[in-house]
Parts: structure tokens; sequence; C-alpha cells
């Protein structure tokens, strides 16, 4: 579906990721695979550290310190926020949705409007997209959009193929109207045909949890993981990038009456250094322009990329001047959207480490 | 890019000096989920068509990945 809208903004941003660092080099003991292809792997993907919650910490929870923070520091007001979207595909319970448990946490307006979202990689800009509809009701001026998830709790450390890239974090994006702020153009798609490429088998009524669901088998390459544990088809996904997102997005440039020249930055989802690396040269962009460090630096945290990627790299420049930036995302679904608009003038980028309360 | 060129860089994959058309694939000690996914993104790149995984399965020795690569390619 394609979506126009006009003057609307993003106008501060949060990220929350977990003290809690782990490195490439210790979890690839654990892997039944010769180091040498391990090391390999990691320098292609990018796998270097990536930080992950203890035990028992929720998605939420992250999302409630970035919160209270903001509080404190007096960047937000709880009474101006009217409307809470939770973007997360690692609710804390089936129910009550997320967003209500936050609302009450942190004493949100009874006409404050709550809505969970079920979305992984592409949660950002669908989240986004939420909260721009929202902000064409009259009254509507402040909403939030956080994407929060921890998917670490659902992957197994002893598969290769994810564990490594996979990190937490929860974001927190204010958007606002704001006048002169210009056109934003944006476009999402599905393809529901290949749904289970990216799934997490076990846990919900389809198949719920047991004894027998937690039990670990070895793939072909020696990966060991369980039905409770997230598995990816990671080439077919490969593909689907490659073959379905650059369409999209020259589609929605001309749309946007702009080429791929004429966007400043290319903040997209992290899901590995290499796949942004293909990415950026199918769509002739240089590398300098898509950042793809999320993952060596925190690991892929599935909607919570795309600000992550914004305030890991340009922090200062997203608050002192404004870009005409693409945001993309593609993945769990298969879903795969892209948003072009102006981007800047933040009132703060800040990034806070959620603190390990164990050993 | 012709044969030789991607014989080197199935090779460079592979983490070998060099590789032979009558070898089998999966005799090779570094072919693994990467090798696969950088034989995919070749094809891509600089060969312009998909590769799958299953394409990949169906193909046994260095001959028939080639000769696969030379039927799909459109560029």
């Amino acid at each position: 579906m394609k979506f126009h809208f006009t003057d609307k903004a993003i106008t501060g941003m949060m990220v929350v990721v977990p003290e809690q660092e782990r490195l490439f080099a210790d979890d690839m003991r654990l892997f039944n695979a010769p180091e040498n292809r391990s090391r390999k792997l990691a320098m292609v993907m990018g796998y270097w550290a990536h930080r992950v919650v203890e035990e028992g910490v929720c998605a939420s929870d992250l999302a409630e310190y970035g919160f209270r923070k903001l509080f404190a520091d007096g960047k937000l007001k709880p009474e101006e926020i009217d409307a809470l979207v939770y973007v997360t595909i690692s609710p804390d319970h089936f129910m009550p949705p997320t967003s209500c448990i936050l609302h009450g946490k942190l004493g949100l307006r009874r006409d404050c409007f709550c809505l969970d979202v079920s979305q992984g990689c592409c949660g950002f800009v669908v989240g986004l997209l939420q909260a721009f509809q929202l902000l064409e009701q009259k009254g509507v001026r402040k909403v939030v959009v956080v994407n929060a998830d921890v998917i670490s709790r659902k992957v197994s450390p002893k598969d290769r193929n994810s564990y490594p890239l996979i990190g937490d974090a929860a974001t927190i994006a204010i958007v606002e109207n704001r006048e002169g702020a210009g056109d934003v153009f944006a476009d999402v798609r599905f393809d529901g045909t290949r749904a289970m490429a990216l799934k997490i088998p076990a846990g919900g009524f389809r198949q719920p949890s047991s004894p027998e669901t937690a039990i670990m088998t070895a793939d072909h390459e020696g990966n060991e993981r369980a039905p409770d544990n997230l598995v990816m088809d990671g080439t077919a996904v490969f593909n689907f990038v490659m073959a379905d997102v650059p369409p999209m997005l020259a589609d929605l440039a001309h749309d946007a009456g702009t080429d791929f020249a004429g966007i400043d930055k290319y903040y997209f989802h992290q899901p590995n250094k290499f796949m942004l690396q293909k990415l950026a040269e199918k769509l002739d962009v240089p590398y300098d322009k898509m950042p793809n460090n999320v993952v060596e630096n925190y690991g892929n945290s599935s909607g919570a990329t795309i600000p992550s990627a914004m305030a890991l790299n340009d922090a200062e420049m997203l608050c002192r001047e404004t870009k005409r930036v693409c945001f993309s995302g593609f993945g769990v679904g298969l879903t795969y959207g892209g948003i072009v608009m102006n981007c800047g003038g933040f009132d703060f980028c800040d990034t806070i480490y959620y603190p390990n309360k164990g050993e | 890019m012709d044969k030789n060129a991607f014989l080197d860089e199935l090779a460079n994959i592979l983490d070998e000096s060099s590789v032979e058309d009558s070898a089998n694939l999966r005799d090779y000690p570094s072919w693994d989920s990467l090798a696969v996914l950088s034989i995919v993104a070749l094809a891509d790149s600089k060969f312009g068509f998909t590769l799958t995984f299953p394409d990949v399965k169906g193909l046994t020795t260095v001959a028939d990945l080639w000769a696969f690569f030379e039927k799909s390619r459109t560029k």
C-alpha cells in the first residue's frame, strides 16, 4: 500500500540497549563449526559484539527504562503523549497488550490511544506510518512509537545462523506534526506465501510450548535448535531482499520525485553487514550513505535497528541538520517497506544502557 | 565474468588455491552455508540471476555449478 502525508516529523529519539555485551569470539566456542569458517563468517557478516538482556528481562522493561530517563530529563512528559504505538514480536504476554502494561506503569492519560503492532524487521516503517495516520486526527499532537524486542531469548546460542547476529533493544521515537516539514512518501508490501521463512515455530496457539518443543536437534551443519527457537531460511531471505526490495524502493523514489542519488541517507534495517553492502551495490549507493554497523556493535534487534543506526552514526547531525532520508525495513511477514521524508532537527537523539541486575 | 574468473571467485569463497571441474562441491571442507550464501550473492551481483538454495542442492560438481551459471546468467 502506498501512503502520502505532509508535514510529519520525528522530533526526538531514544535508544536503549542492554549493558550486557557478548563477543562473537566467545559465542564461537558454542558452535559445532570449524573456527576458521566462523572467523570468516564474522568478517563477512560484521559480527563482533552484540548486546543481549539478562535472563527474565522483557522488551517492555527496556522501553520503560527509556521513558523514565526521558521523563527525568524533562524531554518528554507523560501527560503530553496522545498515542503509544508499541511494535514488537516479543510481547510480554499474549494478553494484555504490552502497550497497556506500559500505559499503566508510565501513568499515561486515559485518552492516550494504545496499540500493539506485531511486526519485526519492518516494524519501524510500519510503526511510523501508524503514527502519521494517528496524527491526522484533530487534537493529536504527540505520538510515541516504541520498537522493542528481546529476540535473544528465543534464539538458540548453539545456532550459528542466527545467534551471533541478534541483539536486544528498545527505541522510542517521538513523532509530531511540524509545519513545513514537507511530504512523506511510503510504500509497504507483503508476501504472505513466504510467511514461514522467518519464524518461531512453537509457543503460540498453533503449536503450544511443551517439554517436547524445547528439545534441541542439530541441522545438517550442526546448528542446534528447538521448535521453541527462532529459525530462518537465510538464503531465501537474502534472495527475497535482493529481488524485491530494490524495485519497491525505485518506485518509492519515483513517487517522491527523486532518484537514489537524490537521497542523503539510507537508514535501513540491519540484518547483517553483508546484505546491506549488497543492497547498497544494487541501488548504486555509496556505503557511507547506508550505515551497516549496527550488527557489529549491538546486533540485529528487529524493528529497533533503524533508530539504532541513526543514533549510533548520526546523532549529532540529526539534531543539527535536516536531511532527505530513506528508511527501509524487510523481513518477518514477509514484509518490506520504505519511507522517503525529510528528517532531522531532533530535540534529542540519545543512547542509554539498561543496567545489568545480576552478576 | 568468464569461466576462469568464476573459478577464481569460487576458489576464494571455498578458501582453496584453485578448484577443479570434476570436484564434488561438498567435498571441500569449507562448503557451508556461508559458502552457499556467497555463491548466491555472486549469482545476483555478477551474473544477474536469482540462485536459490534448492537450485544449489541439485548441483554436484564445480562443472555443474558453472553450467548452471552459464545457463541462467542475464549479464
